[in-house]
């Protein structure tokens, strides 16, 4: 058996001993007293606030329970807002106005914002227009095509996707460029980064512009996250550029560097969102995504890292849909992902909290009546902070055809802040709409099918074996295939495709998001001249990197060196050499 | 005879891992009775033209999400024109990526449709179908002049005509024939074997004939060329051949295939068989300079091993996958096993997913029959 059958027992051992406590708390008089007692003390120790029609509520509703059983299933089952196992949330407060009511600015926004386009000047443009009205500096990036691969701008065949469907980074001063003008040190300030093969490379270049900018003791207070998920790329994503055993290795690499040089940084964002919009069911996609996470644990704690210092910076990625799963499932997810870490690696309190981000799903959206979208995201966003997302992004009405325009994305961000600030849903109380019956009944059920997988995952020799033998692809695949006849057949109704379709309705005509020729060729020009001013250091630098793989040392503080004067493409091009290229699985 | 079926390529563009949408379309046009080459995804224009035209397909299909598909596409038709092979058919798609202004500027740059978001699947389907009735309208198959090698084109032909036979040549290209269950890492094996011959002998081709089954009259999923990423190059030449219902792990036409790839000037020729089971000899005595099985440790009992014919018949047996606990032993057993029925064949271990795997090297100076041991 492996990591995965000894998380199903734990989570078995765990609703066994929550039930043997029911019992206690029911025969053993002096126990159930003892959970009276703390019911009693949990209710009157709860704030209240008032809302601004003038009604006096609790800002944590408890269920009305005055029978210990019951009270110890409920405090132990789910537990408070930030208590084991988490399903309510991982803190006590999340959301909510200041206690006296005034709206007040929250010291940091749960909404971010998905950006790249074009040149790192364009991007950093963009990211100064949707900060403008925000308190704190929440940089969400997207790289263009070449970046994700790990090639060059001047690279053969890729011209035409410079700078399409994200920003082009080919070097440290193209990160120093994107970034101008934001204080990066400013604990108010995060940045993350949409990227995963070259990862390492990456980050290193960001350290690397920070570091040239505030000096060298500036990486203590560097924040972000990178998300360098790459069993979820060869599952679902296609964006892993090594052979998977190189890849985790150079994960490992980034994961105990940041540990010990870059506390504030989260190195990997376990990802599942990827695997959804390939396809995936959401029950699949939390199944997979949460073994993932338990197989990357497994192997950092392997090269003797410590669980308590690496799992409080692994973080999580979720899509969220129109499927009802979605009602409860990163409550699911939250629990099983505590009683693993507490049960199986023995992780401490900090390593127990899954850190959720959560965007609404793009696949949900569609081009025929685009603007309903705008209902179906905010659906989805309801959902997701039913679920208390730690973070989430809104899509924005228009993806299905573009990089969103300003307009779209606007609405996108004003439909969180109706969300969050002009309703009275999420500011007065963190549970006004959580724990119905049938959001419970959904987590129980969504539960069980995680675990169910969990069980195919460990019966077939565990994750790393599972996508070698492609098992988590072609049961995406399988899923993809289904919705799509699902749809096909009308079994599952989109409205504006096959309901209510207009037929008189033209293709949208929308403002589109596009590089022009002029810029790929600035960019190129670019990338070219760093390199030939750098072609003397390079050299050295590459056989520097090369010295540190075949040794087996730590690339990822070798790369802080190494793109001082090398570009992306020359690193990758040397790593490949040294470890090969990832052959893909179809 | 049954008529030859529609083959399509279908690929993703390079910088683009969006391969959802075209893995369904695939399935639905195996169902249709396609064969599909399907390259994958992160893949060049000249790739895919490339492969389109070794593999003689009617068109292309490209499934774009990540942008710069006005280009992608031109780039692709401007190769087609290059290499005069304007009758391939190209078509596409990309979400709601690839709008209407976008799709009339590629409609008129030569593509022949772009599908939007929201088609039913059923509309593609038919769509491509309708290629395979446009057959017959070929551009005439350019010669190649005198003395130079032929192109990739004119090979193609000959190899879906089944002739004419060229010339035989004086000096033959060494032939290799690759067999082995499925699963074994046949595929990974070749692309690593190509990679250093590629390397080692650098003004040398090699032409693949790859397999995969397919029953009678029913269309097929050819994708071996999309996890064979090194094989990809302008000195390999590849075909995906489907078996139509032939069994033994060759397609009714491979022997005709190979006798043409041997009278062209190659200096090696592969040949991939489909998964074989125990009973299979997928190679004629003597058909093969070099007859090769590969096995993964895995085989179960040993009894299992006494019932593979093809291990007295193979020159070279391979137990791939060394990495697997089991391999050392499977090793010796498989040694013993050919020693008592008196075989002198080599066996060798590989981890064909390893990078510079020594295993591979030694396979392949053993397939080339270049040196009689490694050191």
């Amino acid at each position: 058996m492996g990591t995965l059958g000894h998380v199903i027992l734990a989570w078995r051992a765990h609703d066994a001993n929550v039930e043997a406590e029911v019992q206690r708390a029911r025969t053993d008089g002096d126990a159930g007293g003892a959970w009276l007692e703390r019911w009693l003390a949990i209710r009157a120790a709860i704030p209240r606030g008032h809302t601004p029609t003038g009604l006096d509520l609790p800002r944590l509703a408890l269920p009305e329970l005055d029978e210990p059983g019951a009270i110890a299933r409920y405090l132990l089952g789910q537990g408070l807002p930030g208590e084991f196992p988490f399903v309510n949330g991982i803190h006590s407060e999340m959301y909510l106005q200041a206690a006296d009511g005034k709206p007040g600015r929250r010291l940091e926004e749960p909404t971010r914002l998905f950006a790249g386009l074009g040149l790192a000047d364009d991007t950093n443009a963009r990211f100064r227009y949707l900060t403008q009205h925000q308190s704190s500096v929440r940089l969400s990036t997207a790289f263009d095509g070449p970046t994700l691969y790990g090639l060059d701008s001047d690279a053969e065949a890729v011209f035409g996707k410079i700078g399409e469907g994200g920003v082009a980074i080919d070097t440290v001063e193209d990160m120093e460029r994107l970034y101008a003008g934001f204080d990066l040190t400013d604990p108010a300030c995060s940045v993350s980064m949409t990227i995963n093969g070259p990862a390492p490379i990456l980050l290193a270049m960001y350290v690397a512009a920070a570091k040239r900018r505030w000096g060298d003791a500036c990486a203590m207070s560097l924040r972000g996250t990178v998300q360098a998920d790459v069993l979820k790329e060869v599952q679902a994503q296609n964006e892993v550029i090594f052979p998977l055993d190189a890849s985790l290795r150079f994960l490992g690499d980034m994961v105990e560097h940041c540990v010990r040089a870059l506390p504030r940084w989260y190195p990997i964002s376990i990802s599942g969102y990827h695997i959804a919009e390939a396809g995936a069911t959401p029950v699949q996609q939390a199944a997979y995504t949460l073994s993932n996470g338990f197989a990357y644990v497994e192997l950092f704690a392997a090269r003797g890292l410590d669980v308590n210092a690496f799992a409080p910076r692994l973080s999580f990625f979720l899509d969220c849909g129109l499927d009802i799963e979605y009602l409860a499932l990163a409550r699911a997810c939250r629990r099983i992902w505590a009683i693993g870490m507490r049960d199986v690696f023995r992780a401490d309190e900090r390593g127990q909290r899954m850190r959720l981000h959560t965007q609404t799903s793009g696949r949900s959206l569609v081009a025929q009546s685009f603007k309903n979208n705008l209902t179906r995201t905010a659906i989805e966003l309801l959902l997701a902070y039913a679920n208390t997302t730690n973070s989430c992004h809104s899509n924005s009405a228009d993806e299905p055809f573009t990089t969103p325009g300003e307009e779209y994305v606007k609405l996108a961000a004003n439909a969180q802040a109706i969300l969050l600030e002009e309703s009275g849903l999420f500011r007065h109380m963190m549970n006004a709409i959580a724990g119905s019956p049938g959001m419970e009944a959904v987590q129980k059920a969504v539960e069980r099918g995680i675990l169910d997988e969990f069980h195919t995952l460990d019966e077939l020799g565990g994750v790393l074996t599972a996508v070698e033998h492609r098992y988590q692809r072609s049961q995406i695949q399988e899923s993809a295939h289904r919705y799509e006849r699902q749809i096909g057949a009308g079994e599952r109704p989109i409205v504006g495709l096959n309901r209510y379709r207009d037929e008189s309705e033209r293709l949208p005509d929308v403002e589109m998001m596009r590089t022009s020729r002029a810029t790929k060729l600035k960019q190129v020009a670019r990338v070219k001249a760093f390199k030939k001013r750098n072609r003397v250091a390079a050299i050295r630098a590459l056989d520097s990197l090369s010295r540190v793989v075949e040794s087996g040392g730590n690339v990822c503080e070798e790369l802080l060196d190494t793109v001082e004067v090398c570009s992306l493409g020359q690193i990758t091009t040397r790593l490949h050499d040294l470890v090969g290229h990832f052959r893909p699985l179809v | 005879m049954t008529k030859r079926p529609l083959r399509i390529l279908t690929a993703v563009p390079i910088c683009d891992g969006h391969d959802s949408a075209i893995n369904t379309i695939n399935l639905e046009l195996v169902r249709a009775g396609v064969e599909v080459i399907y390259l994958g995804y992160h893949r060049s224009a000249r790739d895919i033209v490339r492969a389109a035209l070794q593999e003689d397909v009617a068109a292309i299909g490209i499934s774009s999400y990540n942008g710069g598909h006005v280009e992608f596409f031109r780039e692709v038709r401007d190769l087609l024109e290059e290499r005069d092979a304007t009758a391939i058919g190209l078509f596409g798609g990309g979400g709601g990526t690839i709008t209407a202004a976008d799709a009339a500027q590629m409609t008129r740059q030569g593509v022949d449709r772009i599908f939007f978001a929201g088609t039913p699947l059923d509309e593609i389907v038919s769509f491509v179908l309708a290629y395979g009735k446009r057959r017959g309208v070929r551009h005439r198959t350019a010669k190649s002049p005198r003395g130079t090698f032929p192109t990739d084109r004119t090979i193609a032909r000959t190899l879906s005509e089944l002739g004419p036979l060229p010339r035989r040549l004086a000096s033959q290209p060494r032939t290799v024939g690759i067999a082995g269950p499925g699963g074994a890492g046949k595929t990974t094996l070749i692309d690593e074997l190509v990679r250093r011959f590629l390397a080692t002998h650098p003004e040398s081709r090699i032409a693949i004939l790859s397999h995969d089954p397919s029953i009678l009259g029913k269309g097929a999923l050819l994708g071996d060329r999309a996890t064979m990423i090194y094989s990809q190059d302008d000195r390999v030449f590849m075909r995906s051949l489907a078996t139509h219902g032939t069994a033994g792990g060759v397609a009714a036409e491979t022997g005709r295939c190979l006798e043409i790839l041997r009278g062209l000037p190659f200096d090696l020729v592969v040949v991939e068989t489909v998964g074989i089971g125990q009973e299979s000899v997928p190679f004629a005595p003597g058909a093969m300079d070099c007859s090769v099985l590969v096995m993964s440790p895995d085989y179960g009992a040993r009894l299992q091993l006494q019932k593979i014919v093809m291990l007295d018949v193979a020159d070279v047996v391979v137990v791939n996958k060394g990495d697997l606990a089991g391999a050392r032993t499977a090793v010796s057993e498989v040694e013993h096993r050919l020693r008592a029925a008196g075989g002198q064949q080599r066996v060798i271990a590989t981890v064909a997913k390893a990078h510079r795997d020594t295993g591979v090297d030694e396979l392949l100076h053993a397939v080339l029959g270049t040196r009689a041991d490694t050191v």
